[in-house]
Order: structure tokens, then C-alpha cells, then sequence
């Protein structure tokens, strides 16, 4: 649904429906400031009431969102959102769990929760606010970083190659994955709320400046491109169009097939499972 | 009047069906009312290499290990150096074993043990169809064995079809002619082990590892997060259809720090959440038990401990995680730690455990270890079960809603997503009363006190531990201990030694009352534990909790603790 025409027709829920009032520690022009509204406004869109949203993050500037928005959540610890959202979307598959944080936070020290999740396929939403740097630890290169870029840390530039989010995602076997921008709140809006939509694993990569140690991701504004082609099922396709892209082309980037995360009601009773420990009295035997 | 137990063990090398010798006799012996526990010992390999099936039965109930092996029946004697110094035998002990394996090896011959021969091929069994149809030589030690405690040829056939089911009839008809012929050899040699009838009395056929997953199912586990792990994963085998069947959900995670925080977030959606590990796991999970302390989100965790450090003996016992388990984390994170008393008791601690997590919204750890998780027999059926325990959802309309609340109860409601008006974060920063993170010193303080007041309400009532008697001498010790001592004890009592036995069960909080009326009138105070360090000792040290003259006997895994060397040792140290 575009939306613009949802909000014409008039939403039950509103986007600061889903705000907690809570003022954000981000720097002034932080991008994270864009995700929060375009999540506020996805949520409002979707209708699912604020009870029944829960938003899991791990550590960072933008792992820190949850607690600005009004809904449930968890602020677990750095690298693990994936496992804690995957724990609670499987024991509550009537939430809508929308997993969420840093690049650092998702592709380093959490990498591995990454490609199993993408595996998996379980249906949950990931947003990564891509700054391509820590942001939190003040100005680190992360694993997007390009590798000439010059920190404190690492004078010079790491020299590695930088890590392709979106590439890896598809390869891994993520089923829905996408690319948004935080600079504009309505078309990451859509993405969110076609990503949560979709009933299995979807992934959202959004670029959001880092302000404050990356001052010339203001760039991004003049760089993006809405011209992303969503490439269905061909996962070899998607993959090439992903590694020669310059990774600034915004949309649905790909769709694909995935297992079936399915949930089977009980069969048995714990009595009936127990009677196999009895030993029978030995003159019945 | 007969015997009343026999300890015997089943050798051969990979292929030789020792542990199926073992378990056909065990559940043979159970069928006629037995009592009885089998342990396994394995070579270096990492399947079907060179195995031994170590078992007991016995008239009365049975769980600690014996001080030497009354019968030990070679199969065959390859690689059997490899743990030879491992099974105590004397020359009170009789081997069983056929000439056409060859001698008998120097390092069994050394214990002087009497040697009886047989031929485990059946002369009436042709060549070709040995060669087709297998030698089936564990079958036939199985029923020589059974046939030499007096087992009524039948409770061997139930067995067989127990174990290795109908499969073709021709392979079950030369089972059976083995099964037969086993039980003609006994009748040819000089001995006579009969045991005299069994105890009456309810009995269950269940390992260690299975109680404790029972446990956990009956406390209302439903979400199970794991990464396999020796000798934690044949727990979790066992577990992941009948949790399923239940309608739950067991995941096999990318790694335990997958597993742990999975745990968290199922727990945090309101369904009881386990995870099962072993020493390695448990490391990488430190830093996410130290979250669910700090958010205060129930789970529970059992650690199978096995040797260590690092990958230590991947497949042997040890007590050596106890100070992970009750430190193991950054900051003040306080902890519940519990440990079974015993095979059976490994479904009642567990079972607790959940209700604690619960109630305490709080990890709980539960140290099992491999000698008990894996030892598996027919025990007396574990029909006691705890009080059940059940988190705080409660909420009140019209007050906004303040999750991590300072008041009088330091429980305070953790109510379920999906439930209107109480949206709450789970915090693992330092937060404030609503669980927004903040770093003033006045909420870290209230936030801690808060949680530590949770641990110290606790009253665990007479589910602490067990004390077993009343004599001047106390062993106190935990899991796998706690058999060995307390059958040193019987035979310590019987010489007049009187000896009481404490085991606890739960280890932090420590029960400090609890241990000091145990203690009461005690004039001497041992603590066995199987870690280099004393660790447990080095704990009630620290706590305050025995008498500055207490003794440590502890020695590192991965060797069972044997009654005789607990009563030795009791002998030593005091001189
Ligand atoms: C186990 C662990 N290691 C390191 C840290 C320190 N740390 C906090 S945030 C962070 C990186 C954050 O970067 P990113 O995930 O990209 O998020 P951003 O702050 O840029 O939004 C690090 C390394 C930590 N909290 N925990
Ligand atoms: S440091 Fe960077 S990422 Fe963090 S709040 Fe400031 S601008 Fe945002």
C-alpha cells in the first residue's frame, strides 16, 4: 500500500502512537533520528497495536532505539539481537518482532547470528542502521567500512575489503532483502512495512550517517539512487547485481524461497512421556 | 542367603557390542526387578572404537560406583590397555574371556584376578553362517552373565526385543540361539553368583541426562535453545521430540552464545526457556547470564560438567565448573547455582530450578555432571516433585507501569508482551524504576540491592540438600559426590565411625542456616568435591559457613570418586 493514500484514508493508529517521548542521546543529525520516525510511521501503517510489537536490539547508538519508542522491547547485549529476537519470535509467533541495531553490532561481533538467521527464515523484520563505522566507541572502522578510510585506531585505513551486507544476505539465504535510506523516512517506511509483511526473514539495510565521526555521509544524501532492481528468486543474479552496485541503489534488491518455520500444536500429554521411564513389576513381565 | 549386587563390566573393541552386552543384561536384570546402573568408558575414538560397559546391579537400590570390578568379561582384549588402569580389579575378581582373543593381557593380569575360559562361538554355529549372521559374542556374555545371577531366560529375551527390536527374523533367531548358548556356558563354570530376590518397589529406567530434560518439561519448559556438546547433547537428543510433541520448540543454535540469548528472548515472551552445556558453552555464555541478571529475565541452564579447562576430557566427569557457575560473569551479577543429589533427583533439582527462574525471574544454573547425566539404570522412581514456582504478570490498571519497581517485593511483575498499557523494555544497561538506562549512581545502587534482595529472600526450606545421619563426622559434597560418600558412610557407621552425609543441592544462594543445623554437633568436617582447587571448600570458606578446621578432599576428575577411597582418605588426612 503507498503511503500517502494509507494515511489519507485515515489509520486507526498514528505514528506517535509508537513514540515513548523519551529524548535520544543521538548527536543532533544523527540518522538513527530518521529510522525512528520511519519505524514510528511503518508501525502505524501496519496496525498491529503497540502490545503486540516487540523491537530487540543489541548494543550501540542505534541499538539504543527501543527505549524511545512505545512498545515492548529488549536491549540485550552487543551482537545478539538476532538470537534473542529468533528465541522470542519461535515461543511467540503472535508478536511482531522486529530486530534492529549497528553495523558493527550485526555484521562483527554478531556476523555469524547474522548468516544463521538469514538461514533460517524465521518471520521477523532485521533493520541494520549502517554508519559504516562504531559509532558508540567513538569512530572505529566497522566491517563496511571502505577500506581506505583513516581512524585513530587505524591510521591509514584498515586496507580490508569492505563487507557486502546485501550480497551476504542472499547468499546466506535471506528470502526478502532491501535498502533504505534514514534521509528519507517515507520510502524506508514502505520498506519496513513490506519487510514485516513478508512472512519469513526480512532484512532491511539502511544507510544512516553517522554525523559525528563520519561527517561525510551527508554525502549519501546527493549519492543514493531509487533505482534499485528487485531481482526475484535468482539468488546468482542477485548476488552479482549486489557486489557490482556501489551500494547506494535503494528498493526491494531481492525475493526469494526459504524454509517454513512452522508451529505444531501438542500432540501428547507429559503423563504419556513419563510412562516410558516405569519399569513394570517384575511378575507382570 | 545369596549375594545381594554384582559389579561387572563388559570389554571389546569397536564393533564387539560391548555397551550392548551391558545395557542387555542391565535391562534384563531390571525386568526381573532389579536394581541396577551402567556407566560407559571410551577409548580414544570417536565412534565405535573400543568401549566398556561398567554395570551394577543389585537387590537394593544402587548409585555409587564400587570399589573394584567383581567380573570383568572380555569380549575380546584389543586396545584394551587403553582403559585397563581405569577398571579396578583384585584378586577377589573373576574374568571371563575366550583363548581364541589371546592371552590375557599383562595389565589385567597383574590384578591376580581367577581366570575362567570359554568359547563364545557356538560350536553348533557353522563357519559360514558366523560369517553371515555375525559372531554375536556380547549377546551370548550377556546371557552367561544373567544366567550366573539367576535370570529366568525370559526377562533376556524382553530385553533383546527391547533393544534391538524385531528386526529380521533371522537376525533376532540367531540372537536368540546366542542368547541360549550364553546361558549353556554359564552352567559349565565353577562359580555361582546368584543374587536373592529384588526390594520391591516402584522403579523408572533413566539416565541422568533424562531426568534432568523430564525435570525441565515437568517445571513447564517449552523452548529449548542448544549447541551440541559432549556429555550435554544426548540430554537434548532425548529431549527434542518429546518438547515438540508438547507443542515447544528446541532449536539447534550457530553457537552457545546463540543458544543462551535465544533462551532469553523465549523467556522474555513468557515461555520457560532452558539451555543445555557443557563447560566450553558455559564460557561463552557468561556475558548473556550476566543480561539475564541484569534484566531480570528467567532461564534456566544446565552444565553437564565434564573435565576441564578448555576442551579438557570432552567425554569424562569432573566437578571442576563450579566457580564459572556461581561467578562466572563481569560485575555483581549474583546467581541461583543448584545441583542434583543423585540420578533421580536430577528431575526433582531441575524441576526446581524452573520454578525458581520463575519466581526469582533470574538465571538458575543446575550442575549436573557426566558420571551422573550419563549414567543411566533402573533407580527407584522419582515421585516427589518441588512446589511449582510461576513468575509475577500481575498487572494494576490506572498506575503507569514500572517494571523494574523498588518496594517491598523485590519481584516485581514482568508481565507478557502482548499485554495492553505495560510496554517495557528488557534492560541490560544499568536502568532506572521504568528501565530506561541511566548511569547515576543512586539507581545502579537501588537496581543491585534490588536484585540481590531477590537471591536473599529466598527459603529453599527443606529442599537446601540432604543430610543422611548424624555422626560427628560430616562429608559435605555435591552431584556425583554424594553416592560414593554415602555409601563410605554406611560402611564407615557399620564400623562404628559414625559419618553423616551433606549433600547440597542448593549451592548459591548459600543455604547458610541450613548448613550450620547440619553441622550441628559435628566434630569433624570433610568436603568432597572433584576439582584440583577445593572449590566448593574455598566457597563455604569464604561464606563462613565450616569450621576453620575443615579438610579438603578434593582431587581433580575425570576417575569416579570409589567409596574406598573416600573411607582411606578419611583415614589419612587424620593422621
Ligand atoms: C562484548 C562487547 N564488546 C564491545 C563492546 C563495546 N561496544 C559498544 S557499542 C560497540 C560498537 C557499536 O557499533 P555499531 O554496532 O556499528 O553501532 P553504532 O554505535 O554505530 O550505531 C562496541 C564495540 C560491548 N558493549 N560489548
Ligand atoms: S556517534 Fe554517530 S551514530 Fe552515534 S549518535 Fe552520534 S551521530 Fe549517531
Amino acid at each position: 500500500m503507498n503511503l500517502a493514500v494509507a494515511e489519507a484514508q485515515g489509520c486507526a493508529l498514528k505514528a506517535k502512537d509508537f513514540s515513548s517521548g523519551a529524548h535520544p542521546i543521538w548527536c543532533p543529525g544523527c540518522g538513527d533520528f530518521g529510522v525512528l520516525a520511519a519505524l514510528e510511521r511503518a508501525l502505524a501503517l501496519l496496525g498491529r497495536p503497540p502490545h503486540e510489537v516487540v523491537l530487540v536490539s543489541g548494543i550501540g547508538c542505534s541499538s539504543r532505539l527501543p527505549g524511545y519508542m512505545n512498545c515492548y522491547g529488549f536491549h540485550g547485549v552487543h551482537g545478539r539481537a538476532l538470537a534473542t529476537a529468533t528465541g522470542l519470535k519461535l515461543a511467540r509467533p503472535d508478536l511482531e518482532v522486529i530486530a534492529l541495531g549497528g553495523d558493527g553490532d550485526g555484521f562483527s561481533i554478531g556476523g555469524n547470528h547474522f548468516i544463521h538467521t538469514c538461514r533460517r527464515n524465521v518471520d521477523m523484520l532485521y533493520i541494520v542502521m549502517d554508519n559504516r563505522v562504531y559509532g558508540m566507541t567513538k569512530g572505529q572502522p566497522s566491517p563496511t567500512t571502505e577500506s581506505d578510510w583513516d581512524s585513530e585506531l587505524i591510521p591509514g585505513g584498515s586496507r580490508l575489503p569492505p563487507f557486502n551486507p546485501v550480497a551476504m544476505a542472499v547468499t546466506a539465504g535471506a528470502t526478502f532483502v532491501a535498502r533504505g535510506y534514514s534521509g528519507d523516512p517515507q520510502g524506508l517506511a514502505e520498506l519496513i512495512v513490506a519487510g514485516s509483511k513478508w512472512p519469513g526473514f526480512a532484512f532491511v539495510e539502511v544507510l544512516s550517517p553517522c554525523v559525528t565521526f563520519r561527517p561525510e555521509e551527508f554525502e549519501w544524501k546527493r549519492k543514493v539512487r531509487h533505482d534499485g532492481v528487485l531481482v526475484e528468486n535468482d539468488r546468482g543474479a542477485a548476488v552479482s547485481a549486489a557486489l557490482s552496485d556501489d551500494g547506494f541503489s535503494l528498493g526491494i534488491l531481492f525475493r526469494g524461497k526459504g524454509p517454513r518455520v512452522d508451529h505444531q500444536p501438542p500432540t501428547t500429554t507429559l503423563a504419556a512421556i513419563e510412562e516410558q521411564f516405569l519399569l513394570p513389576s517384575p511378575d507382570m513381565a | 542367603m545369596g549375594r545381594t549386587s554384582l559389579s561387572v563390566v563388559f570389554a571389546g573393541s569397536g564393533g564387539s557390542g560391548a555397551m550392548t552386552a551391558g545395557q542387555l543384561f542391565l535391562q534384563a536384570a531390571a525386568a526381573a526387578g532389579y536394581y541396577g546402573i551402567m556407566t560407559q568408558l571410551f577409548g580414544a575414538q570417536v565412534r565405535g572404537g573400543e568401549s566398556a560397559a561398567l554395570v551394577q546391579v543389585s537387590t537394593e537400590p544402587v548409585e555409587s560406583p564400587p570399589d573394584r570390578y567383581e567380573l570383568f568379561v572380555a569380549i575380546d582384549w584389543e586396545k584394551i590397555d587403553q582403559f585397563a588402569p581405569e577398571i579396578p580389579l583384585d584378586d577377589g575378581s573373576i574374568v571371563i574371556c575366550d583363548p581364541a582373543a589371546g592371552q590375557v593381557p599383562a595389565a589385567i593380569a597383574k590384578s591376580k584376578a581367577r581366570v575362567l575360559t570359554v568359547s563364545f562361538d557356538d560350536p553348533a554355529v557353522t563357519r559360514l553362517e558366523r560369517a553371515l549372521r555375525g559372531r554375536r559374542a556380547n549377546v551370548c556374555a550377556a546371557a552367561l552373565v544373567a544366567t550366573l545371577i539367576g535370570l529366568p531366560s525370559r526377562h533376556l529375551d524382553s530385553a533383546l526385543i527391547k533393544l534391538l527390536g524385531k528386526k529380521s527374523a533371522e537376525v533376532f533367531e540367531a540372537n536368540k540361539r546366542a542368547l541360549k548358548y550364553g546361558a549353556q556356558l554359564a552352567k559349565t563354570l565353577p562359580v555361582t553368583l546368584a543374587l536373592d530376590d529384588a526390594a520391591p518397589g516402584e522403579r523408572w529406567f533413566i539416565s541422568g541426562n533424562r531426568a534432568a530434560a523430564l525435570g525441565a518439561l515437568r517445571g513447564g519448559v517449552r523452548f529449548v535453545g542448544c549447541y551440541p556438546i559432549t556429555p550435554a547433547t544426548d540430554l537434548v537428543e532425548w529431549l527434542a521430540p518429546h518438547i515438540r510433541e508438547l507443542g515447544g520448540n528446541l532449536v539447534l543454535a550457530e553457537d552457545e552464545l546463540a543458544a543462551i540469548n535465544m533462551v532469553l528472548g523465549a523467556s522474555y515472551g513468557g515461555i520457560p526457556a532452558m539451555t543445555v552445556t557443557a563447560g566450553p558453552g558455559l564460557s561463552l555464555m557468561t556475558e548473556a547470564i550476566g543480561l539475564g541478571v541484569a534484566a531480570e529475565i528467567p532461564a534456566v541452564i544446565i552444565d553437564v560438567m565434564r573435565a576441564g579447562p578448555s576442551t579438557g576430557i570432552a567425554s569424562k566427569t569432573e566437578q571442576s565448573d563450579l566457580n564459572i557457575a556461581i561467578y562466572g560473569s563481569h560485575g555483581d551479577a549474583p546467581r541461583i547455582v543448584l545441583a542434583p543429589t543423585s540420578i533421580g533427583d536430577c528431575a526433582y533439582t531441575t524441576e526446581w530450578a524452573v520454578g525458581l527462574a520463575e519466581t526469582i525471574q533470574t538465571p538458575v544454573l543446575v550442575l549436573s555432571d557426566q558420571a551422573m547425566g550419563q549414567a543411566s539404570g533402573a533407580i527407584p522412581a522419582p515421585t516427589r516433585r518441588p512446589s511449582p514456582g510461576k513468575r509475577r504478570t500481575e498487572t494494576k490498571a490506572g498506575e503507569p507501569f514500572k517494571r523494574y519497581a523498588i518496594g517491598s517485593d523485590p519481584n516485581t511483575p514482568m508481565p507478557r508482551p502482548g499485554t495492553e498499557g505495560c510496554e517495557w523494555v528488557a534492560e541490560g544497561l544499568t536502568h532506572n524504576e521504568a528501565g530506561l538506562p541511566v548511569s547515576a549512581a543512586a539507581a545502579h545502587a537501588a537496581q543491585i540491592n534490588k536484585r540481590a534482595k531477590k537471591l536473599a529472600q529466598i527459603d529453599p526450606g527443606a529442599d537446601w540438600g540432604e543430610c543422611w545421619g548424624d555422626g560427628d563426622t560430616a562429608i559435605i559434597t555435591f552431584g556425583s559426590g554424594v553416592a560414593p560418600a554415602r555409601e563410605a558412610a554406611i560402611r564407615r557407621n557399620k564400623a562404628g565411625q559414625a559419618t553423616r552425609v551433606i549433600a547440597l543441592r542448593l549451592l548459591s544462594p548459600l543455604p547458610r542456616k541450613a548448613l550450620r543445623d547440619a553441622l550441628e554437633g559435628t566434630r569433624r568436617v570433610v568436603v568432597l568435591e572433584q576439582n584440583h582447587t577445593g572449590q566448593l571448600l574455598q566457597y563455604l570458606r569464604a561464606n563462613d559457613a565450616v569450621p576453620a578446621s575443615t579438610e579438603s578432599m578434593a582431587r581433580p576428575g575425570p576417575l569416579p570418586f570409589r567409596p574406598a577411597e573416600i573411607l582411606s582418605r578419611l583415614i589419612e588426612e587424620r593422621a
